[in-house]
């Protein structure tokens, strides 16, 4: 599939740029909203506003209408598929939600606004690269992308020094993660002769094949390739956030613009897990060396950390940070679960953990002042009386994240757990269940301060919701409860999507 | 009627939802409207229910008004519901009590009326649910979210340290459910590997061949789920903080149906799953019952506060019905089966009673009471009778139970049951001398002399748990010939197999002719 006359078909230059129309039609977007900066009179918060919104629209538009085809652009280094259809959809909702919680977020504030929006969909658009690149150099370019433009919104809210303090603190470590992750593809390279990662998967196919006929060859290979597919795990581990190498992600996301955070959370988090999923899938498979074991203990440490971690702060922003080192550690187990099932479960888990991370963000932009104690938990006693809804959706989040059924969280949680139990992984499933059990709990202490506050309330002084905070939070909650009723729907959509992982 | 009654589980499990979303409409300060409106609609759906005492067909232990409908292929889970005899009663129950303990909370919950009443028509949908369910995944889905109204019902409208009793109850049962989830998913991938069948159809995975070393470790993972729940004797400590801080009508339901779901779990899904292992461990869980009667007895007798020594009487009772389950004789389990109905029934009452002397006295402490017996006779007489039937007096529904328990495991545990026998003297010890210490005597609360005797919305709510008390004391073939038939098939399901596993075992040591 990956040789030479397939890719170079009559028409491969249209083939090409038909394969990035979804990422194209962003990208002009992004444009547009950053030209309406020359014009004064256009440049008003509210067109930047909706003509990103417009250009999401649009590249859902495009992707539905190219699903089904799969097709390989630009010497094969992008692939879209119904792998990338369903990833595709899930970013382009974190952009929608990120860009439907900004408005409100800006309005309260001093920046500017177009550059703002138009960062969100240069993101936006890497994140759907790093989806559909097939190519370890496209891989970094997209990871590279994508990262400056989260230092820059991280950094974004001028002369706060917690802003300024998280972007330097994410770009330095970030940076180092790109080094590791360059210096892995160099080492794959340097052994394999292969940046496409179908090619590297026929070769290190061949290698095993020819390592089960004669034991003695292919010994040099395999320590180059072991090195380089570490480094290439390390570099890949910090985006998403894993335990040993989680350190930015507390104060990014506690720094960062509360919109940013959720853009983080979500957008970023499930990019770095959809292209590991590939990259994994592709390459690690082999009895080079059981890579199945390090992430057996990297999901357990993130974890136990993240649950740990989360129960001693009391900052809400933190909390869901330490809390999302958390989840990846339970979307890890999908992974190691492996097989069609184990895969499946994952992208279930990571479509539904958007809905439940940016209803929970855009509650707390609901209740998000300038001043840091506005993001203290205490701040949200007694608010399950006076903002019925609100809080109760609040509550059903939670509950999602806590792994309680009626819930995507539970389903999400089932799926991947019942796929390890399948593979074998035991106490993997055990220690995972006794984790979330644990993390209910502080969860649930932020229930508590909702529904039952011992001390008189803090007045919460706070004007009309704003229409776009108040949409993103019914879509989750109907998609967080559907998922939790019915998931069959998108239990068939993830299939169809891991379907085509396996399809070499 | 036909579609009535073909879907009468589905329309009593949404019936409540549907209550709901009637109720969300009305204003938050019409409470006397709340109040009377969701009052009635539990009634309305206590008569539905009846109709499955009506139309349920008696001498067979087959699964009745069963549906079945796809729901998640991919997991194999279907939305699968049906009755047998057991479950049958137990969803009475539960529609009866949610109906008192919405009409006992008149006076009891004066804020937030409007939460109260939705939370507890959202209960009473995940209880029934639970009961009815015949697929796993359905069984524990309605199973974990039942523990969300609970949990806000007691920490909202509790007294004293409500959150953390809350809390400790949420975190203690989610984990024990986390692990049975543990176990379920073993079984269901196990009867995957071994048929190919991808089910959670629970009739279906009672046929999975399970090694004897597994059956024990995947026991003991269902085996912590249940026993949390029911509680057996040291998995327990958060059941007398639950039920002291819980509001009346908290405590009636906690009593009445929350405890009866690890029994019940224990009936329909542990035991019949694992058989082996349910007889090879049946020692030790029936040694745990036993210290739970007579813990439960010693420390009720020592209790200052009223509602505490009623909870950790539950302790003591439930002891009892997981020593008829695991003696596995015919007659223990009829008996620990009815004894569950009578532990809701008569607790239940008990709880009630707590209540109406704490929205009198605003005290639960025994030593502030005293004398009531002259202020109030009506309330005297009821009280009286629903203490008499939890010692286990003879003419009431709890000398039925418990006799058919103890003469059931007489047979295979004689030293057990004879220790356990005494519970029912300690019992009569605890409770007669509490009702002695707080209903006569002088008075010596000044609160006490101005005490209102019961109005008619008191009596209306303990009144059918009192006939019930004499209906089950004096004739209880209606609820025994219903009960029998399925428990006599659940008996023959694990003897079949405890005799499989046994002819095996003789095989391999050469003795099949011994």
């Amino acid at each position: 599939m990956h040789n030479m006359p397939s890719i170079y078909g009559i028409n491969f230059l249209e083939k090409s740029m038909l394969s990035i129309i979804p990422e194209t039609v962003i990208i002009i977007f992004a444009f547009m909203v950053l030209f309406l900066t020359f014009f004064e009179k256009l440049a008003k918060r509210k067109n930047s506003y909706y003509l990103s919104l417009i250009g999401i629209c649009f590249s859902i538009l495009y992707v539905l209408m190219l699903s089904g085809s799969n097709i390989y652009g630009f010497y094969g280094s992008v692939v879209f598929n119904s792998f990338d259809v369903f990833l595709f959809i899930a970013i382009l909702f974190s952009g929608m939600f990120t860009v439907l919680m900004s408005k409100d977020y800006m309005e309260n504030s001093e920046m500017p606004v177009p550059e703002y929006y138009s960062l969100i969909l240069f993101g936006l658009s890497a994140m759907m690269f790093l989806v559909s690149s097939n190519n370890l150099i496209m891989v970094f370019l997209s990871i590279e992308f994508m990262s400056i433009c989260a230092y820059i919104l991280t950094g974004y809210i001028k002369g706060n020094t917690r802003s300024t303090e998280a972007a330097l603190k994410y770009f330095i470590l970030g940076a180092f993660a790109s080094a590791f992750l360059l210096f892995g593809a160099v080492f794959i390279y340097a052994s394999t002769g292969h940046l496409n990662l179908y090619a590297i998967h026929s070769f290190l196919q061949n290698i095993s094949y020819a390592d089960s006929i004669s034991r003695s060859g292919g010994m040099g290979i395999k320590v180059y390739i072991s090195v380089g597919l570490i480094l290439f795990l390390v570099g890949l581990a910090f985006k998403m956030s894993l335990f040993p190498f989680h350190s930015w992600t507390p104060d990014a996301y506690d720094g960062a613009p509360t919109p940013i955070t959720n853009f983080m959370a979500t957008g970023i988090k499930i990019a770095a897990f959809a292209v590991f999923l590939r990259i994994y899938s592709l390459i690690y498979n082999f009895n080079i060396m059981n890579f199945n074991d390090i992430l057996w203990l990297l999901a357990v440490f993130s974890m136990t950390f993240g649950n740990i971690a989360a129960l001693l702060s009391s900052n809400i922003k933190r909390l869901l940070a330490y809390s999302s080192i958390a989840q990846a550690g339970y979307i890890l187990v999908g992974i190691i679960g492996g097989g069609f099932y184990g895969y499946s479960g994952t992208l279930f888990y990571l479509f539904s953990y958007i809905f439940m991370t940016a209803g929970a963000f855009a509650v707390v932009v609901i209740f998000e002042s300038s001043d840091i104690i506005s993001l203290d938990i205490k701040r949200y006693s007694g608010i399950g009386y006076k903002y019925p809804f609100i809080a109760a959706s609040m509550a059903f989040f939670l509950l999602s994240f806590a792994g309680i059924p009626l819930t995507s969280g539970f389903m999400g949680k089932f799926y991947v757990f019942s796929s390890a139990v399948k593979s074998g992984y035991n106490w993997l499933v055990v220690i995972a269940l006794l984790n979330s059990a644990f993390a209910a709990f502080y969860y649930i202490k932020i229930i508590v301060k909702m529904y039952m506050p011992d001390e008189e309330p803090v007045s919460i002084i706070r004007g009309a919701i704003d229409d776009g905070l108040m949409i993103t939070i019914i879509i989750c909650l109907i998609l967080t409860l559907l998922m939790g009723v019915y998931p069959q729907i998108f239990i068939n959509f993830a299939n169809n999507s891991a379907d085509s992982l396996w399809r070499i | 009627m036909d579609f009535f009654i073909k879907y009468l589980l589905s329309i009593l499990i949404f019936f409540p939802v549907v209550s709901i979303f009637l109720l969300l409409p009305v204003n938050k300060k019409n409470e006397g409207i709340l109040r009377n409106f969701s009052t009635f609609l539990s009634l309305v759906e206590f008569i539905f229910s009846l109709y499955l005492f009506i139309y349920f067909k008696q001498n067979t232990y087959k699964f009745q008004f069963v549906e079945k409908f796809n729901w998640i292929p991919s997991f194999g889970a279907s939305y699968f519901l049906g009755i047998d005899g057991v479950s049958l009663f137990l969803i009475l129950l539960t529609t009866l009590l949610t109906f008192i303990s919405l009409l006992s909370s008149y006076r009891y919950i004066k804020e937030h009326v409007k939460e109260f009443v939705i939370l507890m028509l959202l209960l009473e949908t995940f209880m029934i649910g639970t009961f009815a369910a015949l697929d796993v995944l359905l069984f524990y889905l309605f199973w974990e979210f039942m523990l969300i109204p609970m949990y806000f019902i007691i920490g909202m409208w509790g007294t004293g340290k409500r959150i953390y009793s809350a809390v400790k109850f949420v975190l203690y049962t989610l984990s024990g459910s986390l692990i049975m989830l543990f176990g379920l998913i073993y079984i269901f991938i196990m009867h995957y590997d071994q048929t190919g069948d991808f089910t959670f159809n629970i009739l279906r995975l009672y046929n999975t061949h399970i090694s004897n070393g597994f059956q024990l470790i995947l026991f003991i993972a269902l085996f912590l789920g249940f026993a949390i729940k029911i509680p057996l004797f040291p998995f327990h400590t958060w059941l007398p903080d639950a039920h002291t801080e819980a509001p009346t009508a908290g405590s009636v339901i906690l009593a009445g149906v929350l405890l009866k779901f690890g029994v019940y779990g224990f009936f329909r899904f542990a035991i019949p799953l694992l058989p082996s292992a349910a007889f090879a461990l049946s020692p030790f869980v029936i040694i745990l019952g036993v210290i739970g009667i007579l813990y439960g007895a010693f420390v009720s007798i020592v209790q200052k506060d009223l509602k505490r020594l009623v909870a950790f009487s539950s302790v003591s009772h439930m002891g009892f019905i997981m020593l008829g389950l695991f003696a596995m004789s015919a007659i223990s389990v009829d008996g620990s089966i009815l004894q569950l109905l009578n532990h809701g029934i008569t607790t239940g009452a008990l709880f009630l009673f707590v209540g109406m002397l704490y929205e009198r006295m605003h005290t639960r402490q025994i030593k502030d009471f005293g004398g009531i017996a002259k202020k109030a006779p009506i309330l005297t007489t009821f009280f009286m009778i629903s203490v008499l039937a939890s010692v286990g007096l003879p003419g009431l529904n709890g000398f039925i139970g418990e006799f058919l328990i103890l003469i059931g495991s007489f047979h295979s545990y004689p030293v057990l049951t004879i220790i356990a026998t005494s519970g029912i003297i300690f019992a009569a010890v605890y409770l007669l001398w509490m009702f002695q210490r707080v209903m006569f005597q002088d008075i010596t609360n000044p609160a006490a002399e101005s005490f209102e005797d019961m109005n008619l919305r008191e009596i209306i709510t303990i009144l059918p748990l009192v006939a019930l008390m004499f209906l089950i004391g004096f004739y209880p073939m209606p609820f025994l010939e219903r009960i029998d038939p399925t428990v006599l098939h659940f008996l023959s399901m694990i003897n079949h197999h405890h005799k499989a596993v046994y002819n095996a075992i003789k095989l391999k040591a050469g003795l099949s002719n011994a």
